[in-house]
């Protein structure tokens, strides 16, 4: 297995790779979303045609999950959610960076016996989902953000749903309420890590006999990859909804 | 041999049975429906892609995992 590029900074311990890919990915989602969005037409065409595609296509998640009030409210957050987690994820499978470094690098966190644990491989650029750090970040925030409404519309109702129906059940609540986070997290990473562990297997082997699978493993990855990023949008906004949905 | 190797291997080799199990279920239903009902064959293809997204998320969580014990990152 490859090895990332650290740096320590204030006690805290920053992974190089991990902050390309999302700058990257980032500036990316930002360029695009801009050019497309110049010289807008009452007849759209081209770019803004396919974005207004993309848009109505998360609209239907929004008003899946939401009132039509606030699913207007709600719809730039689950773009914004989904176009970062699509673009990173497929990023990672079309480009993967990495090069082989011979001699150690301490201030990049690069020594010797971490090289050669890695036999020099260093990865340079990767997916940032496929690091469970930027998940975790992902999801505990829309965690955060879900709880912080639930208490903002009604404190009692937010904390009488843990006691709901019987007082004993507040155990399973909060069991429940943990898992999801950590599930949400760990389904993008485990996904899009499991798939770029097997593209460097596969691309590792005999070139004439792992050809094939490599390709194909690839095709799946960019499925795979879509498909999750769909289901991070749809999970974020199921959580977030169940806190500030009206009670029936 | 490394234990490690061992104990990587059995989470992948459980991870990929409990996903043969799952996916299995799935696309037979998807399978009975479209039978039953061929014009919604297009419904019911995106709602079985979404399932196959939610069930494919625990066995390769489990993967994921068995991978980083194979490669002796963690563990």
């Amino acid at each position: 297995m490859e090895i990332t590029p650290k740096i320590k900074f204030l006690g805290l311990t920053f992974d190089l790779t991990v902050m390309i890919g999302t700058l990257v990915t980032a500036i990316l989602v930002l360029l695009i979303v801009l050019l497309a969005s110049r010289g807008r037409n009452m007849r759209p065409k081209g770019a803004q045609n396919f974005f207004e595609m993309v848009i109505e296509f998360i609209q239907g998640i929004t008003n899946m999950m939401l009132d039509s009030k606030r699913a207007v409210k709600y719809l730039g957050f689950a773009v914004t959610i989904f176009l970062f987690v699509f673009i990173a994820n497929e990023l990672g499978v079309i480009v993967m960076i990495t090069s082989n470094v011979t001699g150690p690098i301490p201030s990049l966190g690069l020594t010797k016996e971490a090289l050669d644990s890695a036999e020099g491989a260093v990865s340079w650029f990767k997916s940032p989902t496929s690091d469970i750090n930027v998940t975790v970040a992902m999801a505990f925030a829309i965690f955060i953000y879900s709880h912080f409404m639930g208490i903002k519309k009604s404190a009692k109702g937010y904390l009488g749903h843990y006691v709901q129906p019987y007082a004993w059940m507040l155990p399973l609540h909060l069991i429940d309420e943990l898992a999801k986070p950590v599930t949400h997290a760990a389904r993008l990473w485990a996904n899009i890590f499991a798939g770029e562990v097997l593209i460097i297997i596969l691309a590792e082997g005999t070139k004439y006999l792992t050809f094939i699978p490599l390709m194909a493993w690839i095709g799946f990855s960019l499925f795979v990859g879509a498909i999750q990023a769909y289901i991070f949008t749809v999970l974020a906004m199921v959580y977030i909804s169940q806190k500030i949905a009206d009670e029936h | 041999m490394d234990l490690n190797v061992l104990a990587g291997a059995i989470m992948i080799a459980f991870g990929a049975l409990a996903a043969g199990i799952g996916n299995g279920i799935l696309f037979s239903r998807y399978l009975e429906g479209i039978a039953r009902q061929p014009e919604a064959r297009g419904t019911l293809f995106g709602q079985g892609m979404i399932t196959l997204g939610l069930v494919e998320a625990l066995p390769i969580i489990s993967i994921a995992f068995g991978l980083l014990v194979l490669f002796d990152i963690i563990g």
